[in-house]
């Protein structure tokens, strides 16, 4: 009798590996940190005067989500700051990848750049705004212009250094099976850097979500910014919450389920890092 | 019959990177390595052999002296020279069978005679099975088959190899001689093997070219006339004609680190 108990299934609630998976690796943890904030929140939201101008209860956040979702408007403006973070990250990366390697191939001009990155990556993308708005005006183009700047320089930083400090020798054993420069700047710089790429990556839109943001509460039109920012003027408390309840939702789903999974596949492939 | 790769009167000196002192490195250095013979290279640590093997490969230039590859005067790295490197030189993002390959490529052989020519060197270095895996799936010894068989894949005059097994344990760098002995034999191919480790030498080398201390120079040759085909660690281990020139090759090393230590 003792085999067949084996394999008689305990009572209660059946969970998929993954879910069990998820409570293992401390969702239990985060389960709970989640309801205390939550239960924080509602009990300061009941004691004080007027809430719904100065901190709205986390029910009557949902409730006026439901409000904005019926209307159609929160699944738009959240396509739109999505829409703007993609195409700006993709710009800046396209010109920052690039930028990082060329710079990189000759120890001169790298060192001659590298304080230039470093200043300039130190400029947030908030402290540009002023100037891009005195150029071009609240329009779209400064909305990106924000964007792509954040997201240019810490990624061409990290490419940078990655191809600088590839090791060597594989240059040196290039070299002996007679590859030209360009061959080499191929078959090692650049797979060299693949892992600097990668992680200079997923800074670098970390950054460029904030810049959307804030690009958008002051030079956009429509998305989460501009929700938030229009909202505070129509003394929406419980809109601005829920705008800034959905950019943490939306960074950790994008970290999670995209950046993370290309970042750590990448430097898993490439054997530099072992799991 | 005229040397494979000739050496003539190489000085080299290069200045400290922390002192700046001149270093010399190699002083009036001269010699000669055959046709398909294997040279050893034995000296104490920094006699100035791995600068000599830089220099022959073509990384590190020089000024004074004469270094001929079949001839042709040595001016920078090129394929008529594969070099084994002491590190693992082997690029992780490459499979086994895309590293072996990569000399090829780099020559701009078609792809089916590539892969034809890959297949046989990877069976050569015992790495049957392993084509697809990635460097950091493979042992260090497993890696330097990758790196000697990349080396000898691109089909080099001369193989220089740089104390290869030098990073491996010790069972696996019998192995590893014993391995490079039989692709010696299969391949007659002309080897220059840089190390500090005097069995290895003289278990490997058709003659072992010993060094003084730094300045590197010749201080003696010593010929191994075993045939490659009896050259098999457990009959050499009591084998007079092996035992015989290691102790002699021994006495001379350790005369140069006992100087070097005063």
């Amino acid at each position: 009798m003792a085999t067949t108990s084996l394999s008689v299934a305990r009572p209660g609630i059946v969970l998929s590996a993954r879910a069990r998976r998820f409570w293992r690796q401390g969702g239990i943890e985060l389960a709970l940190v989640t309801l205390v904030l939550l239960a924080a929140w509602a009990t300061i939201s009941v004691t004080i005067p007027r809430p719904d101008r100065y901190l709205p209860s986390p029910l009557s956040v949902v409730l006026s989500s439901g409000d904005l979702l019926w209307k159609g408007i929160l699944p738009n403006y959240v396509g739109q700051t999505l829409w703007r973070l993609v195409l700006g990250s993709l710009i800046g990366l396209a010109l920052g990848i690039p930028f990082g390697i060329l710079v990189g191939l000759n120890r001169h001009v790298s060192e001659t750049f590298y304080p230039v990155l470093n200043f300039f990556q130190s400029i947030s993308g908030i402290a540009l705004l002023p100037i891009l708005m005195i150029w071009w005006g609240t329009t779209e183009k400064t909305v990106f212009g924000v964007i792509v700047y954040t997201c240019f320089f810490p990624i061409a930083f990290t490419v940078l250094t990655g191809v600088r400090s590839t090791p060597l020798i594989y240059m040196n054993a290039l070299r002996t099976l007679g590859a030209s420069r360009l061959r080499i700047v191929r078959d090692v710089l650049v797979p060299g850097a693949m892992p600097s790429i990668a992680t200079g990556a997923r800074l670098s839109i970390g950054y460029a979500w904030r810049a959307a943001i804030a690009g958008e509460m002051l030079a956009g039109r429509r998305g989460l910014g501009w929700m938030i920012f229009s909202a505070q003027q129509v003394d929406q408390t419980a809109q601005v919450i829920l705008g800034m309840v959905l950019i943490g939702f939306l960074w950790i789903l994008l970290d999670r389920y995209v950046l993370r999974p290309i970042e750590s596949d990448t430097i898993q492939r490439w054997g530099l890092v072992q799991r | 019959m005229k040397p494979k790769l000739v050496v003539r009167d190489l000085t080299h000196h290069y200045p400290d990177e922390y002192t700046g002192e001149d270093v010399h490195a190699l002083e009036r250095l001269s010699l000669d390595v055959d046709e398909g013979e294997l040279a050893a290279v034995v000296g104490p640590s920094g006699c100035g052999k791995t600068t000599l093997l830089n220099i022959l490969a073509g990384l590190l230039p020089y000024r004074q002296g004469v270094v001929q590859v079949d001839g042709v005067a040595v001016k920078g790295p090129g394929p008529d020279r594969g070099v084994v490197f002491q590190e693992h030189a082997i690029l992780p993002w490459r499979t086994v069978a895309r590293n072996i390959g990569h000399g090829l490529e780099i020559q701009g052989v078609p792809r089916q005679e590539r892969e034809r020519k890959v297949g046989e060197f990877i069976e050569l270095v015992g790495l049957t099975g392993f084509e697809d895996r990635y460097p950091h799936e493979l042992s260090g010894g497993m890696k330097q088959r990758v790196a000697l068989g990349r080396t000898l894949c691109a089909n080099p005059v001369i193989m220089l190899m740089d104390e290869p097994f030098a990073a491996v344990d010790a069972q696996t760098r019998i192995t590893l001689q014993e391995e490079l002995n039989r692709i010696a034999i299969a391949t007659r191919k002309t080897i220059l093997f840089v190390t500090h480790n005097v069995d290895e030498a003289a278990f490997l080398g058709d003659r072992c070219f010993i060094f003084t201390r730094r300045p590197g120079t010749l201080k003696a040759t010593a010929a191994i006339t075993i045939p490659r085909e009896r050259r098999i660690w457990k009959d050499l281990v009591s084998d007079p004609a092996f035992t015989r020139p290691r102790d002699e090759i021994l006495e001379l090393v350790r005369a140069e680190v006992r100087v070097g230590d005063d």
